[in-house]
Order: structure tokens, then C-alpha cells, then sequence
């Protein structure tokens, strides 16, 4: 609750807000506040540009834009929070754990998490396509797995370095069970570290679900999806260069948002962060490198795991 | 290659000229063998584990060659003889070591429906996505990096906010956007370049560069947004350290200091940044082969994918890995070659890590 108050105070963070709340309504309301049915095709009215009746214009075979992209951001968002949800419950479990599980079984999750960091996600999405089948769920599934060692790594940084502190020591030799640790002395600082590998990996899956729903993976059309409509616009470029703008507008201000709240999280809870934040840095001098390097070293650990 | 020594040594660079000094104790031989044992350890448990899962994925298919192939005439004996024909009728263990041994030896099994050998068909489509690939990484490197260094000159100023705010907006923005905004603007716009299409670099360098310009920069701008940013922080702390102020102070020029002290240092966080990069180009270049019409491997595990032609898609999703694997290897290397100092913290890193 303190952290949100904080969040709240930072400007940036309170646009960002705003802009998640407004997609947070278009999910839930989206598709019935549509002004159109985002299926119905209007053949008489084929990539029209913006009009009153269709205020962000028709695509291809005549449906209005507006209405697909409101209903759309269900889909859209819902894919990329499973995704990223599947990923926070394979990550962090074991990322707590490694820190535990003595060097071999240290050795053989690090290099899980290696492979899972090597498999490229549109490869990787396309193979289980072929062989488990194409739907919303293998997609989102198999986006997540590959998402986890996101989790893993931030969670296991965090871990391995309260594991040397005194008060966790202390913890131990007064013979506190290792659950007891990790329950009250661990998981508190590992939130926020969570919490902002969270909004960068949510703000990176929806990117990677609409460069699935591009290549035809996960949500089938008909159904609107944010990146099926770009994919669409894709062969009409010559009639209508403008159409990706709006798609790729919401898209922006949903994913540059997330990364704003990350940002505010870090400075909130006391994170140092690598670099300030896209304003504060447009505005003043950018003076970024006073943390000493070892806390340099940790940070940068959490934040390159985040930015992969 | 290993991505965990790459993001632990991220950070050491800038500190490491001031304990150079120290840690020369252990026989720099042994320190190789001990790297390079570990390393080739680390590299070969990934390419297993790669396998495993991509096998794993096969052997969870829905779809079995009889009923790719035949469709709903199959009766039950058809079925039996096509699975005896693919080995499919053999316990999952022998079949994985069976696989295995003729991955190992360039033989990824024929396709369902084809019969073509899938080593023939990955063979036939790779230099198409690896030349991108390529171009791209390049690409990134050459504006990433001037981008970067321009910023932490002008540390604070125009260049510099300017910098920042285009990396951001580019981080936003799925890479297929970016390429579509390029078509729009180098295609349809200007006529410049065309909006897609492929001639293989073997037939004429000059047409190659011509299609392949579009694809290659679209890839690369996301991976040199990072590596600016990257160098630009490397390069502002590293041109604080005492070094670099002692360096100036004795009369160097800005631009020698740069290029002849501090460019070395901050080069191999870098480096690092572009190693984690190498999946995302990679699966970018799959993105991009659909975006500009390339005869890549990306269209052929589309349409093997849709077909449910299972040993094509393993086939392809193993190679990737492995040209993954690969590319890293040569980074991380390339890290080493460049900045002694990571040697020997890595080194460390290694020792107190694992």
C-alpha cells in the first residue's frame, strides 16, 4: 500500500496509470462499448479512412478499426498476462529454491534457465504449433516457459545475495526452519524485485504475442488480437500507410507505461536503477553512475535479466 | 557462452582496471583450461538439454505420420506400418538416443510428407536468415554504437536526450512495426528499395544487399537501441574512473582517451548486451522473413507447422538452438579477446559462482 502511495507521487508513474487503467477498461468493456461488431463486415465501405460513422476508418474487407481494436485488447492482454503469470510461477519457485539446492542441483537449473534463454520465442512458438497444436493456450504456454528464466534469475540474485547477510545467518543459527526464512525475511525483498522484472516481462510478452498472433500463432482469426490487425494492415501498405499507427499506438503507450511503473517501483522501494527514467532523463542532466560498483553489479544482474 | 557468466560480468568491467593488479596468483594456464573445461561443459549440457526438450515436444505431437499422410482412409494396419516405418512404434528412450546420434551426424530424419531429407530442406533456407542475421548484427553494431558514443559525449545534452528518447520508443514497439514503418517509408513511399522478395548473396552481392537492406535494418534497431544505451552507461561511468581523468590530465586529447582507453573497457559489457541479443535477432529474422516474403527457415517451420510435419519443425527448432549456441560462443570469446580484465574476473566470477 505504502509502495502505491509512493508510485502515486511520481508524475510519471500517475500517467502511466492512467494509460494501464484505460486498457484496463478496454479489456473488461472493450468489446461491448464497441460502437460496430468487430466481425461484421461493411463490403460497400472497404479501407475507408476516418469517418464520422467509422471514426478510425475500415480495413481490409470493411471492418470498422475503432471496434477491433477495442475488443481486441482482451485478447491481447489476456495472452500476455497468462503468459507472464505462467512464467512467475515456473521462475520464481525455483529461483528461491537454487539458492538452497547446494551446487549440482545450482549447476543443472542455471543451465536450464541457459536454455530456455537460447530457444528463440518465435521459433520455439512455432515448433509447438506444429506439434502440440495452434491455439491462445500452447501459445501463451509456451511463451511463459520461456519467460520463466526472467523470474528465475532476478528471484536467485536476490536470494543468493541475502543468503550471505547477517540477519538471515542469525535467523538460521537461532534455528529458524528454512521456510520461516524465506517466508519472512526473504520474500519481502524479493517483491519488488519481482514486481519489476513483472512489468517489464508483462510490457515484452505483449510485444511477443502480437509477433505471434503476426505469424498466424496463438489466437485465431477472425477474433481481433493487436497484433492480428497489424498483420492484416501488413498487405494494404500501399492504400493505407497510416492504418499500423493505431494498433501500434496502443501498443506503445500499453508497453511504455509498464516500463514507467517499473521504473517507479525501483525508485520507490529503494532499488537503485541503472538508468532514470525516459522523462526525467529528457528533461535534466542524466547523472545515473554515483551507486558504487558493487551495487552496481547486482542491480545491473536484475535489470539485464529483465531487459532479455 | 554461458548467459550467467555473460550478465555476472556485465557490471565488473568498470570497476576491474582498479584491482588489475591483484589476482594475477593462479597459473594463467590452468585458468584456460579450467575456462575452457567449463565452458565446453556448459555448452554441451545446453545443447542437451535443447535436444531433450525439442524431443520432448515431438513425442508430445498429436499428429502421427499416417495420419498426416493418409488422412481419414487410414485403417488401423496403415497405421501400424507407417509407425513401424518411422521408428515410432519404439520406446521413447531408444528413439531420443536414436535421434540424437543422427542429429549429431548432420541427419534429422526425412520429412512426413516429402520424404525430403530435413538436413537438405534447413540447408537450402538457413543462409537466408543467417546472412540477415548477419547484416543485422552488424548493422546494430555500427549504429548502436555510434549512437551510444555520441550520447556519453554529449552526457546530458541534446544528443543525448535524444538518444535515450528513441531507444525508449523503440523498446516499445514490436520489431515487425519497425519494419513496417520502413517499408512504408523506403517502399511505398520513396521506391527506393524493394518492399520484398530474396536473391541469395552467392548470386549477386549487390541485388542481396538490395533486399536484404530493408529486412536487416528493421532487425537490427532494436538490438542497437540496447547497445546504445548500454555503451552509453558503460562509456559515462568509465570516463569518470581515475584513469581516464588521469589520462586527460596528462594531455590527451577527448577523442584518444575515448577510442584509445575507455572504448575497451566499456566494449565488453557491451558485448554482453549483444550476446543475450543473439536469440532475439535470430527469432526477429524469422519475424522478419514474413514481413518481406524471405525463402527462410521461418517459412518452412510455418508450413511444415501448419502440416503437423513434425520432423521438419524439430528439425528446425534444433538448428536454431544451435546457431544460437553458436553465435554466443563467438561473443563471449570475442569478449575475452578484447578486455583482459574480463578474463580475469571471469575467471573469479567462475570460481566463486559455481
Amino acid at each position: 500500500m505504502r509502495t502505491l502511495k509512493a508510485l502515486w507521487a511520481i508524475p510519471s508513474c500517475r500517467f502511466a496509470f492512467a494509460v494501464l487503467g484505460l486498457v484496463a477498461f478496454l479489456v473488461v468493456f472493450g468489446g461491448t462499448l464497441a460502437p460496430h461488431d468487430p466481425l461484421k463486415q461493411y463490403t460497400d465501405q472497404v479501407l475507408q479512412g476516418p469517418s464520422g460513422d467509422h471514426l478510425l476508418g475500415t480495413d481490409y474487407v470493411g471492418r470498422d478499426v475503432l471496434s477491433r481494436l477495442m475488443a481486441g485488447t482482451r485478447l491481447s492482454v489476456a495472452g500476455a498476462l497468462e503468459a507472464v503469470a505462467i512464467g512467475a510461477v515456473l521462475g520464481i519457485p525455483t529461483g528461491l529454491l537454487s539458492a538452497w539446492m547446494g551446487r549440482i542441483g545450482e549447476w543443472i537449473s542455471l543451465r536450464v534457465a541457459d536454455t530456455l534463454m537460447i530457444l528463440p520465442f518465435t521459433v520455439f512458438a512455432i515448433a509447438v504449433a506444429g506439434t502440440i497444436g495452434n491455439g491462445l493456450q500452447q501459445a501463451m504456454i509456451a511463451v511463459g516457459i520461456l519467460i520463466s528464466p526472467i523470474f528465475y534469475r532476478v528471484t536467485r540474485s536476490v536470494a543468493m545475495g541475502l543468503r550471505r547477510t547477517q540477519y538471515v545467518e542469525a535467523a538460521e543459527l537461532m534455528g529458524a526452519t528454512q521456510w520461516w526464512t524465506l517466508r519472512k525475511h526473504i520474500w519481502s525483498k524479493v517483491l519488488p524485485n519481482v514486481a519489476v522484472a513483472g512489468a517489464h516481462a508483462t510490457g515484452s510478452s505483449l510485444l511477443i504475442v502480437a509477433s505471434l498472433s503476426f505469424l498466424g500463432l496463438g489466437v485465431q482469426p477472425p477474433a481481433p488480437t493487436w497484433g492480428g490487425m497489424l498483420s492484416s494492415d501488413l498487405g494494404y501498405l500501399a492504400q493505407q500507410s497510416w492504418a499500423p499507427i493505431f494498433p501500434a499506438l496502443l501498443m506503445m503507450a500499453t508497453v511504455g507505461s509498464l516500463n514507467l511503473i517499473a521504473d517507479g517501483i525501483r525508485d520507490a522501494t529503494g532499488q537503485r536503477r541503472r538508468r532514470r527514467g525516459l522523462l526525467s532523463r529528457a528533461l535534466r542532466r542524466g547523472d545515473d553512475l554515483r551507486v558504487p560498483p558493487q551495487r552496481r553489479e547486482q542491480r545491473k544482474e536484475s535489470s539485464d535479466a529483465a531487459a532479455a | 557462452m554461458s548467459v550467467a557468466q555473460a550478465t555476472t560480468d556485465t557490471a565488473v568491467p568498470a570497476a576491474a582496471p582498479s584491482r588489475a593488479a591483484g589476482g594475477r596468483t593462479t597459473g594463467s594456464v590452468t585458468g584456460w583450461a579450467r575456462r575452457f573445461l567449463n565452458l565446453l561443459a556448459i555448452t554441451v549440457v545446453v545443447l542437451l538439454l535443447a535436444s531433450v526438450i525439442t524431443f520432448a515436444l515431438g513425442a508430445m505431437a498429436k499428429t502421427n505420420p499416417a495420419a498426416a499422410v493418409l488422412g481419414e482412409t487410414a485403417t488401423p494396419k496403415d497405421i501400424a506400418r507407417m509407425n513401424h516405418q518411422f521408428g515410432l512404434d519404439r520406446p521413447l528412450v531408444t528413439q531420443y538416443v536414436d535421434w540424437l546420434g543422427h542429429a549429431v551426424r548432420g541427419d534429422l530424419g526425412v520429412s512426413w510428407f516429402t520424404t525430403i531429407p530435413v538436413t537438405d530442406s534447413i540447408k537450402q533456407a538457413l543462409p537466408v536468415d543467417l546472412s540477415i542475421a548477419i547484416f543485422a548484427v552488424v548493422l546494430a553494431i555500427l549504429i548502436g554504437g555510434a549512437a551510444g558514443i555520441g550520447a556519453a559525449l554529449s552526457n546530458g545534452g541534446v544528443l543525448d536526450r535524444a538518444v535515450t528518447v528513441v531507444c525508449s520508443i523503440l523498446g516499445t514497439l514490436p520489431p515487425f512495426v519497425i519494419g513496417m514503418a520502413l517499408i512504408v517509408l523506403f517502399a511505398v513511399k520513396a521506391h527506393l528499395l524493394p518492399a520484398g522478395g530474396y536473391v541469395p548473396f552467392s548470386e549477386s552481392p549487390t541485388q542481396w544487399l538490395r533486399f536484404a537492406a530493408l529486412p536487416s535494418l528493421a532487425l537490427s534497431l532494436d538490438v542497437a537501441a540496447s547497445i546504445a544505451r548500454q555503451l552509453r552507461t558503460s562509456l559515462v561511468g568509465a570516463l569518470r574512473e581515475n584513469y581516464a581523468i588521469g589520462a586527460q590530465m596528462r594531455g590527451f586529447s577527448r577523442r584518444r582517451v575515448l577510442f584509445g582507453h575507455v572504448l575497451r573497457n566499456a566494449a565488453a559489457p557491451t558485448l554482453a548486451v549483444i550476446g543475450l541479443a543473439i536469440p532475439l535477432v535470430v527469432g526477429g529474422a524469422v519475424m522478419t522473413e514474413k514481413l518481406f516474403g524471405l525463402p527462410g527457415i521461418a517459412q518452412l517451420a510455418l508450413d511444415s507447422s501448419e502440416k503437423g510435419d513434425v520432423p521438419v519443425v524439430l528439425g528446425t527448432l534444433l538448428v536454431t538452438a544451435l546457431v544460437v549456441v553458436i553465435a554466443s560462443l563467438v561473443v563471449n570469446v570475442a569478449q575475452t579477446a578484447l578486455d583482459p580484465a574480463a578474463r580475469r574476473t571471469s575467471d573469479a566470477a567462475a570460481k566463486g559462482a559455481r
